[in-house]
């Protein structure tokens, strides 16, 4: 796990840099997805509401559309999917603690779990690793976000 | 899968400051759920597009103006359309507005409602 301005940023996930979210294959070809730590943090910490579309659900969202919105008193907005794939299901705990994404982002409060169509292909447009972490620093820096 | 079309038909205005907030949360709502968003303005909704008006409207005592919740909407790519028939009723001319608003008459209300899977009003 790196701190990179006091956000959490695992190494091990895949990440839509630009839209703040994570990805993260499971086992039986499942992949699970959810918001950063610095979505947490732009969204003013505390959330009204996190829903994931429920027309979504069994249907093909493709990359960067929205899965979800996230709803606080500071910010109103879409949950973009990091890759393309079919919505299995939301995570149910959300919507009645909608805080555990941005309490737990990367563990209970994850936001869906997808069937991806093109895993192979887009998880090379996503940031992991050592060089994802720094990928998302340079964001970081660039817009003078930090979670501290 | 074709976005769908919503409207917001905002006819609340200074006068009832705490129902000003939500139509305009509900619009960027609607944009972050991929919806082709249009609010149309008319009877005193027309009021809050008028220049420096609703920087002083406070849905909540202490809390964000009407106009931190309507650039929201609009930065998220709301349509704005106000009803002619409005600015007479408050005597407002064109130039007397904020930009970004496009001015239609009562037909297009009802143009944009029969494109649109779901209308409010507020």
């Amino acid at each position: 796990m790196a701190i990179v301005r006091g956000c959490n940023l695992p190494d091990d996930l895949y990440y839509l840099v630009e839209k703040h979210v994570w990805a993260k294959p499971m086992d039986g070809g499942v992949v699970r997805v959810g918001i950063t730590a610095i979505a947490a943090k732009l969204s003013g910490g505390k959330l009204a509401a996190l829903t994931v579309k429920a027309k979504n659900i069994g249907q093909e969202v493709l990359q960067g559309k929205s899965l979800a919105t996230i709803e606080s008193s500071k910010f109103v907005g879409p949950v973009p999917t990091p890759i393309t794939g079919v919505v299995l299901r939301a995570n149910e705990k959300l919507a009645t603690d909608p805080n555990l994404a941005t309490n737990d982002p990367y563990g209970e409060g994850w936001v869906a779990e997808l069937k991806p169509s093109n895993w192979d292909t887009e998880k090379a447009s996503l940031a992991t690793g050592a060089a994802g972490v720094a990928a998302y620093q340079a964001k970081l820096e660039a817009e003078n976000i930090s979670c501290a | 899968m074709a976005d769908d079309k919503v409207m917001i038909i905002m006819t609340s205005g200074p006068d009832t400051p705490h129902r000003c907030a939500t139509p305009f949360f509900f619009a960027s709502l609607a944009i972050a759920m991929e919806n082709e968003v249009t609010m149309f303005f008319t009877i005193d909704g027309t009021l809050l597009l008028k220049k420096g008006v609703a920087e002083t409207v406070f849905p909540k005592d202490g809390g964000k103006p009407v106009s931190g919740f309507l650039q929201d909407a609009m930065d998220a790519g709301v349509e704005f359309l106000a009803c002619t028939a409005s600015m007479e009723l408050h005597d407002l001319k064109p130039e007397d507005l904020i930009d970004g608003v496009k001015l239609v008459g009562g037909a297009t209300m009802w143009q944009v409602a029969e494109e649109c899977k779901t209308v409010l009003t507020f």
